[in-house]
C-alpha cells in the first residue's frame, strides 16, 4: 500500500498534517489515517471561534467502523471549517490533503510550529505502527 | 509468534483474500476481510449488482438418523412439519427461559439427513447443545465446517450471472430450496437463502472447489464483499445478528421473531412454555428501528432515553449507504415502542435527538 506523504506539509505522530501560512494553519487528516479509518461517514466539527490547546480533540471523525479524533496540531480558535466535508464526508477519504481539508486555525503559540515533524518522520512513524 | 496468531483460522480463501488487497480482521478466531476497497462501495455493488462473500467461518453439520426430525422438533422453535425434502428453515434453538442459544438454518436432504449452518462464534456451543440433548434419539453429528467452504452470492444480477455457469434451471429453486448440482463441473449444495435483503444464494463446496467457484463467481462481473458489508447489508434489511439482536439474555420473540414460535400441539420443545406465553402476552421489551435526527452515526450499546428516563439500548447501528444515512435497531421498554416516539440516543456523553422508526429499512428479495 502507497501512502501520499506530501514533502511540503508540516505533520504530528497523532497523523493530522498541517499548512502553515504566516498566522493561519490549514490542518486535515493524512492519507494513512483515513485510509485507517475507512469510509468516513461523517464529521463533528467544532464551531469558528472556539479555541482549543495543542493536543486536545477538536474533531470527531466516525467512519462506517470506528471513530477517530482530529487533535488540534498548533493551540488557537478555529477560524474556519469546510463546510464540504458536511454533505460530502467522503472527500476526507479521496481528497485528504486538499479538498478534504478540516479546519483552519489561527494559532496562539508559534514556537508549536518546531514541535511538528516532517514527511519522513511521519513516514517512519506509520511504517512502525504497520508493523504491530 | 504468539498464541493467537497459532491459534487462528484461515479459510481456503485466505491468499484470495489477500490477492484482492483485503484489509482482514479477527473474526470468532477467524482471519476474514472486512472490506476489499471500501465497505459502501461493496454494499452498493450487492444492490446494484452481485457480491461475493467468503462465509467458510461458519459452521457446517450433517445430522443423520431414523430420529433427526423428532430431535430437531424437541430443540428447534420452528415446526419441521413446514418442512420437506429440498427445503430449508430458519430458526432458533432456545434455552428453557427462551432465550436463543443460535438462530440457524437447517435444509431437508431426506427424513433422515438434514444439512445445518450455524454461526462461527457459536459452533463449539452448538456442537455441545446438540450432543447434550440428543442422547434420547438415534440421531448422528457429523461436523463439516472445516471441511467445506461457503460462499455466498447476493444481488439482483446473481440469478442472471449464476444460470450462465450451473447446471440446474435457477428459476426452478424457490426461496429457501435447495439442490447439489454443479458450477463447471465442480459439485456444490446451492440454496435460495441470504443475509443481505437482495436474491442471491448461499453455496456449500468441498474445499478443494473453493478456489475455482470464487474465481469463477468474480469472473462473471460480482464484487468481493466482506464482513463490513455483510454487516451493513443485513441492518438495512433488519436482519438479526446474535450477540446483539439476539443472544442468550434476549428472545425471539423480543427481537421481532415471534413468527419463528410454533405451537407444535403435542410436541414438547425447550423454551415452549416461555415463549408460547411471551407471544400471546408480547414481550415486555421490544425491538424497533431507530433514526437521528440530529447528526451523528448510531452505534451498538448506546443507551436510549425518552426525555429522562432510560428506556432500552441499541443493539446494532451504523451507516446506511442505500438511505444515505445513519440506522439502528434498538430493545427498549414496550410502551414506549411506537412508530413516531421522540427519543434520545446517548452518544458519547450526549444526547442526541432521535425517533422511533418502522422496520425494515431496506428489502428486495
Amino acid at each position: 500500500m502507497d501512502y501520499k506523504f506530501p514533502e511540503e506539509l508540516k505533520y504530528t505522530p497523532t497523523h493530522e498534517w498541517v499548512r502553515v501560512n504566516d498566522t493561519q494553519a490549514t490542518v486535515g487528516i493524512t492519507d494513512f489515517a483515513q485510509h485507517q479509518l475507512g469510509d468516513i461517514v461523517f464529521v463533528e466539527l467544532p464551531e469558528k471561534g472556539m479555541v482549543f490547546e495543542k493536543g486536545s480533540n477538536a474533531v470527531e471523525i466516525e467512519s462506517v467502523k470506528a471513530v477517530g479524533d482530529l487533535k488540534m496540531p498548533l493551540s488557537g480558535e478555529i477560524i474556519e471549517i469546510n463546510e464540504k466535508i458536511v454533505d460530502n464526508p467522503e472527500l476526507v477519504n479521496s481528497s485528504p490533503f486538499n479538498d478534504g481539508w478540516i479546519i483552519k486555525i489561527a494559532f496562539s503559540h508559534p514556537i508549536e510550529i518546531d514541535e511538528l515533524i516532517t514527511a519522513h518522520e511521519y513516514k517512519v512513524i506509520t511504517q512502525k505502527e504497520l508493523q504491530q | 509468534m504468539d498464541d493467537e496468531q497459532v491459534n487462528i483460522k484461515k479459510t481456503p480463501l485466505y491468499e484470495m483474500h489477500l490477492s484482492l488487497g483485503a484489509r482482514m480482521v479477527k473474526f470468532a478466531g477467524w482471519q476474514m476481510p472486512v472490506q476489499y476497497e471500501s465497505i459502501i462501495k461493496e454494499h452498493e455493488a450487492v444492490r446494484s449488482n452481485a457480491g461475493v462473500f467468503d462465509i467458510s467461518h461458519m459452521g457446517e453439520f450433517i445430522l443423520e438418523g431414523k430420529d433427526v426430525i423428532k430431535f430437531l422438533q424437541h430443540i428447534m422453535i420452528n415446526d419441521l412439519n413446514l418442512l420437506k425434502p429440498s427445503k430449508g428453515q430458519y430458526s432458533c434453538m432456545c434455552y428453557e427461559n427462551g432465550t436463543v442459544v443460535d438462530d440457524l438454518v437447517y435444509y431437508e436432504e431426506t427424513p433422515e439427513k438434514f444439512k445445518m449452518i450455524v454461526n462461527a462464534g457459536n459452533i463449539e456451543k452448538d456442537l455441545q447443545w446438540l450432543n447434550d440433548h440428543k442422547k434420547d434419539f438415534d440421531v448422528n453429528i457429523t461436523d463439516l465446517s472445516t471441511k467445506r467452504s461457503r460462499i455466498a452470492f447476493q444481488g439482483p444480477k446473481s440469478d442472471e450471472y449464476l444460470q450462465s455457469i450451473i447446471d440446474i434451471d435457477l428459476s426452478k429453486i424457490n426461496r429457501f430450496f435447495f439442490a447439489y448440482c454443479n458450477i463447471n463441473e465442480s459439485p456444490v449444495f446451492i440454496a435460495r437463502t441470504g443475509y443481505t435483503g437482495e436474491k442471491g444464494f448461499e453455496l456449500s463446496v468441498d474445499n478443494i472447489h473453493t478456489n475455482k467457484i470464487w474465481n469463477d463467481l468474480i469472473n462473471l462481473g460480482a464484487t468481493p464483499a466482506g464482513l463490513g458489508a455483510r454487516d451493513s447489508l443485513r441492518l438495512e434489511a433488519c436482519y438479526s445478528l446474535y450477540g446483539h439482536e439476539i443472544s442468550d439474555a434476549i428472545t425471539p420473540v423480543e427481537a421481532g421473531l415471534s413468527w419463528l414460535v410454533k405451537p407444535k400441539e403435542g410436541i414438547e420443545y425447550i423454551g415452549k412454555d416461555v415463549l408460547i406465553k411471551q407471544k400471546a402476552e408480547g414481550a415486555q421489551r421490544v425491538l424497533v428501528g431507530l433514526d437521528l435526527v440530529d447528526k451523528g452515526v448510531i452505534r451498538g450499546d448506546y443507551k436510549i432515553f425518552k426525555d429522562e428516563t432510560e428506556i432500552g439500548f441499541v443493539t446494532s447501528g451504523g451507516y446506511s449507504p442505500t438511505l444515505k444515512k445513519t440506522i439502528g435497531l434498538g430493545l427498549v421498554k414496550r410502551q414506549y415502542s411506537d412508530v413516531g416516539t421522540e427519543i434520545f440516543i446517548e452518544i458519547r456523553n450526549k444526547l442526541l435527538k432521535g425517533k422511533i422508526v418502522s422496520t425494515p429499512f431496506y428489502r428486495n428479495v
